[in-house]
């Protein structure tokens, strides 16, 4: 009788950025032609590259996110704060996606809105939506 | 500090999905530690199921929602669910009409704009906000996959989400009106809208699978339970701290 024996193999990936490394970068849209290509849908992964919107224009979200939630105005509101652990629920969202719409005269369609979910995200799409515009 | 409290509010919420989900398991005791979740592809947050050594979607449906001080978990077997709470004196920062012209539909805005007192205005909004984000997470398609603008929901009757004595049943039916997707039918969904320990209005949102099957609507037996995860249960259904607005009997 033949006995089979099985085992697995496991190939530890070793990568030399660190976790709190990689936190730091940003997602890249891709563009073509001034479009994005929404069906490719980066999944998040472990390499992201920055094209960072310009400090003004984070620091008018900080400002918008700030007031919205009702931080006092020494309150720690960067870049990389994410809306919800900052405490918005999806009404705040929702809010400050309109409230980002007024201040910057942009339209943002449902779809973006929902992959928004830091600051620096929502200036990059400010950014991107400007220049689409212009 | 302020920070901790989202994290907190997090942490409870996966302890109270893992503890409440445990609680309705067939074969003995399990171990809320030992139950697995994934995603669907829209990022909708399952049950996992052990089948003969096999991960399958579980009969179990579940869906959780959060404000500042209260955490929801609602249940189902063998139907899409979707819940969300939201604080009963919740205010915006945006005005009621051009918030609702902004994101909801024309007959909700409507509906919003026929209401004269701004109390009554403000309440009605929060009430249609839980309803329409409750059919998006029952939808289980994200935010996009049903637009707020492409659905209306309502009462059949028309009015105010508001309980009445005497209340026809019919009439005090919430439906959903989709434009969009006429996979969505209306006889597909049934909703609940609930005020919880007189704080905060919940709506459900789940599929109604008596109408799928070209069946009659079934009625929903609603069990509420008040919570804390590990330490103590108690069935509040029937009591002051939980009120039916519409939907059950």
């Amino acid at each position: 009788m033949a006995s089979i024996a099985t085992s697995s193999v496991f190939f530890p990936v070793s990568s030399s950025l660190k976790q709190n490394q990689v936190s730091n970068l940003k997602m890249v849209s891709l563009s073509f032609t001034g479009k994005n290509f929404r069906s490719l849908r980066l999944q998040p992964s472990r390499f992201r590259v920055a094209c960072a919107a310009k400090p003004e224009t984070v620091e008018k979200v900080c400002e918008i996110v700030r007031k919205q939630l009702a931080l006092p105005a020494d309150s720690a509101v960067t870049g990389e704060s994410k809306f919800a652990s900052l405490g918005a629920d999806s009404l705040d969202t929702v809010e400050i996606v309109m409230g980002l719409e007024e201040e910057f005269g942009i339209s943002v369609e449902e779809e973006s809105a929902q992959t928004i979910t830091t600051v620096q995200e929502a200036a990059d799409m400010i950014e991107n939506l400007k220049a689409k515009k212009a | 500090m302020r920070g901790e409290e989202p994290r907190k509010r997090a942490l409870l919420a996966r302890a109270l999905v893992r503890t409440t989900i445990a609680r309705y398991q067939i074969n003995s005791q399990v171990n809320p530690r030992s139950l697995r979740f994934r995603k669907n592809v829209h990022g909708k947050p399952e049950l996992e199921w052990n089948f003969s050594d096999h991960w399958l979607s579980s009969p179990l449906h579940f869906n959780i929602s959060h404000t500042s001080s209260l955490v929801a978990c609602g249940v189902t077997i063998n139907s899409q669910i979707g819940i969300d709470v939201e604080e009963k004196h919740r205010n915006i920062k945006h005005n009621i009409l051009s918030f609702a012209r902004r994101y909801f539909s024309k007959d909700e805005v409507q509906f919003l704009a026929d209401i004269l007192d701004p109390e009554i205005q403000r309440q009605e909004f929060v009430k249609l906000w839980t309803l329409k984000e409750a059919y998006v997470k029952a939808l289980g398609r994200g935010f996009s996959g049903a637009p707020f603008k492409t659905f209306t929901i309502r009462n059949k009757g028309g009015g105010c989400f508001s309980p009445l004595e005497n209340l026809n049943s019919e009439a005090w039916q919430i439906v959903v009106d989709s434009f969009d997707d006429p996979r969505d039918l209306t006889s597909n969904w049934q909703f609940l809208l609930l005020e919880l320990a007189g704080s905060h209005y919940a709506a459900i949102c789940m599929e109604n699978i008596g109408a799928v099957e070209g069946k009659r609507t079934v009625p929903v037996k609603l069990k509420v339970w008040k919570t804390i995860p590990f330490l103590e249960d108690e069935c509040v259904s029937g009591t002051d701290a939980v009120k039916s607005i519409s939907g059950l009997k």
